[in-house]
């Protein structure tokens, strides 16, 4: 028997929705058999990983603090990877843009300015950490033609040196240095009342506060969508995408191209990192055990791919996730390997990915490959 | 054509079948009166080390009492959100006293948000009416196996592999340096920074840098045995701490300072469950066996043996303390006066809590 892939000429509409419920539902089944083997009552593992994540009082809440900043970084990446730039840095840019939100935060807000300057300024100060950083593998790229998954990835962890430097090896602007508390373990200072970022609170499951910084990601999820199909810069992006060649013979600035999307793939993460200093964290979280333990950025990278790079499809795939990563520290426990919580989440998001495929290939099984009119030739790559 | 029909059949019921059953089984069962009691560790429940100390305190907690507490833990739960999420669910499930067994976990403002939950944290000094903070005096501890280093080194040059940079890491390189000095006079304790609690890698890597720089005898504060690992392929004698790592190392085992969490987390857990709970900071010590020495290794004389359990004993019964002056700091300069005996929380940075310098005979910068 013979199995072969095939590019499909016409994707059809039903298949992209289609595909992720049923490759969902086949991870579910595939899970559900390594349950059964450890000895756990799938269907009740099942019923508590969804009331763990979006039913049970307050849950909701708790899925969105992992469920924004992945937001962030899934749009972050989705901006990089639809003009095929790969940015693994979204992690690194997110610390950058907490630094700079938290020092905007610390400044201002100890100034004392009214609240909506203090948050707007610390957006704009997160956004320029982003991007800063962002630009480091951008400039590296367009003019050297570095590897910028490489420099991006290796970034990062420069980047978490820095925030844990700032907060456990050095007396810097952002570390508490004031207090018992903070002679016995270091800290960050927190923000003052003025930075904290409000939330809104909606009457669902006895009073779910959505943070800010939710409703950020959502805007810069409208924004980005105008940007990629209704500009210019979007289009272009797109076609140096599809084609280095094509969009260079059409005019293509291609160097300037890529330093923008980088610096708006980079803004979009650091306002990531603006979001957890005013929406969770409310001041520098620079505990190796804290967001670095987290990875955000990389699970961004998966996030953004499940969405297809729709803007709107991130936010909606970052929920998801979020609900799945919240549900996660409820199912683990004594008698719950963590490690199988994370093979079952890995299922999931292996057969979601591998899905991808098959909207766009189709398979073939038999001895011999038929050849009809309905299948294209795989195009040269 | 057919096969796939098959298998479309096939999906089609297990969805059927697995919507049903996730609707059908909302009667879900909630055991009985058990008291519930959750620990978070921000490592591995198994990692040889700190997670794991306190693991074994509440499998003793779960023994003692049996069906009347029912426990469980959550693993590698970092600081922040996900310890937020953690405990939203566990309040939820119905916990009513959570174990935080790192720093940074909970704070007065998070402790506030849950008045029905008891909280205890593990090395803190936030005390609130529902947040006791509790730890044991290893500094004592940490000096008697520093004792056995120094004894068990013939250059006098023994490595120490540490966390991070802050009083309680500093705290304890003291110690290990106070003891080892006591046992072989003039030692010097060389530091090498890991910038991670629990980074076997890097650990390895600290431990191989010490060992190629001379040392003899290799210590640590962080979390993994991976520096005993490779003392044991090298042959040089090495001192854990946290857990007994006997095993991970056979032959170069000296010991190590150990807490002994259960006993503690049992008479909280009694105290909650009666409802004479009260919150406070509990500083343990050898005295109630908090921390303890685990089982000496071969490489441990019995001069060493001997001249150790005299200094525990004096320890006991409060006639020595490593922290009492004279003590100077890497300069030479005198930091503590003759008889003076250094506080754990008064005292700024000449408290055990606050302390920020290094002793005379250490080698490495108490800034990382």
């Amino acid at each position: 028997m013979r199995v072969t892939f095939e590019r499909r000429l016409k994707q059809p509409r039903w298949l992209s929705l289609a595909v992720p419920v049923v490759s969902v539902v086949f991870a579910l089944v595939v899970a559900a058999l390594v349950l059964v083997v450890t000895g756990h009552n799938p269907f009740t593992t099942y019923r508590e990983l969804v009331d763990a994540a979006f039913l049970q009082t307050g849950s909701l809440g708790q899925t969105l603090i992992s469920a924004t900043p992945l937001a962030f970084t899934g749009l972050a990446a989705a901006a990089a990877f639809r003009m095929k730039l790969f940015n693994i840095g979204a992690e690194g840019q997110m610390y950058m843009g907490a630094i700079f939100g938290a020092a905007a935060g610390l400044y201002l807000g100890g100034r004392g300015g009214p609240s909506a300057f203090v948050i707007a300024s610390m957006v704009v100060a997160g956004c320029v950490g982003g991007m800063v950083w962002a630009l480091i593998p951008g400039i590296l790229r367009a003019f050297f033609k570095t590897n910028e998954i490489l420099t991006s990835l290796l970034l990062n962890y420069v980047a978490g040196y820095v925030l844990t430097y700032l907060i456990f090896e050095s007396e810097s602007y952002w570390r508490q240095t004031k207090g018992f508390n903070a002679t016995t373990f270091p800290t960050g200072k927190p923000l003052p009342h003025n930075a904290i970022w409000p939330g809104w609170s909606v009457h669902v499951q006895g009073g779910l506060v959505v943070p800010l910084g939710a409703g950020f990601a959502v805007l810069a999820a409208v924004i980005l969508w105008l940007l990629y199909s209704r500009t210019r810069f979007g289009f272009e992006a797109r076609v140096l995408g599809d084609s280095d060649r094509a969009a260079r013979y059409a005019g293509v600035r291609v160097r300037r191209k890529i330093l923008a999307v980088m610096a708006l793939s980079g803004a979009i993460a650091g306002l990531g990192g603006a979001s957890q200093v005013g929406d969770f964290a409310h001041s520098l979280d620079g505990d190796p055990n804290g967001l670095q333990k987290q990875g955000f950025g990389y699970s961004g990278i998966v996030v953004a791919a499940l969405g297809r790079y729709n803007p709107f499809a991130v936010v909606l795939v970052a929920f998801l996730i979020g609900g799945l990563q919240n549900a996660g520290n409820t199912l683990q426990g004594a008698t719950f390997p963590a490690g199988l919580v994370g093979v079952i989440q890995g299922i999931i998001l292996f057969s979601a990915l591998g899905g991808e495929l098959l909207i766009r290939h189709r398979v073939r099984i038999g001895r011999r490959v038929r050849k009809d009119a309905s299948t294209a030739p795989e195009p040269a790559a | 054509m057919k096969s796939r029909k098959l298998a479309l059949a096939v999906l089609v019921t297990a969805v059927v079948a697995l919507v049903g059953a996730t609707v059908g089984s909302a009667s879900r069962t909630h055991s009985s009166s058990a008291y519930k009691v959750a620990f978070i560790y921000v490592g591995p429940h198994n990692d040889g080390g700190w997670s794991q100390a306190h693991e074994d305190g509440r499998l003793y907690v779960q023994k003692m009492l049996g069906s009347k507490v029912q426990t469980t833990y959550k693993e590698n739960i970092a600081v922040g959100a996900q310890f937020s999420q953690t405990v939203a669910s566990l309040v939820a499930q119905g916990y009513k006293l959570i174990f935080a067994t790192s720093y940074g976990y909970v704070n007065k403002a998070f402790a506030a948000k849950y008045p029905q939950v008891l909280f205890e944290q593990a090395t803190g000094t936030d005390v609130s009416k529902n947040l006791a903070e509790y730890f044991g005096a290893a500094e004592d501890t940490v000096f008697l196996s520093g004792m056995a280093a120094g004894a068990a080194s013939k250059t006098g040059n023994i490595g120490y592999v540490v966390a991070y940079p802050i009083p309680e890491v500093i705290r304890h390189a003291n110690a290990f340096a106070l003891g080892a000095q006591l046992t072989h006079p003039g030692a010097t304790v060389h530091l090498v920074w890991t910038h991670s609690w629990f980074d076997p890698s890097a650990e390895k890597k600290a431990a191989q840098s010490l060992h190629a720089a001379g040392a003899d005898v290799l210590g640590q504060n962080v979390d993994s045995p991976a520096a005993g690992q490779f003392a044991e392929s090298v042959g040089v004698p090495w001192v854990g701490y946290d857990s007994n790592a006997a095993k991970f190392a056979p032959k170069s085992w000296l010991t190590a300072s150990v807490y002994n969490w259960g006993p503690y987390y049992l008479k909280r857990v009694k105290a909650a469950m009666a409802g004479t709970w009260k919150s406070g900071f509990y500083y343990g010590s050898i005295n109630d066996g908090f921390t303890k020495l685990a089982p000496y290794g071969p490489g441990v004389s019995a001069a060493a043996k001997a001249n150790i359990a005299t200094y525990e004993k004096k320890i006991e019964a409060g006639t020595f303390n490593e922290f009492t002056g004279p003590l100077y700091d890497q300069s030479g300069k005198l930091r503590v006066a003759k008889g003076v005996k250094m506080q754990v929380l008064k005292g700024g940075t000449n408290s055990l809590y606050g302390m920020n310098w290094l002793v005379k005979g250490v080698v490495g910068s108490p800034k990382g």
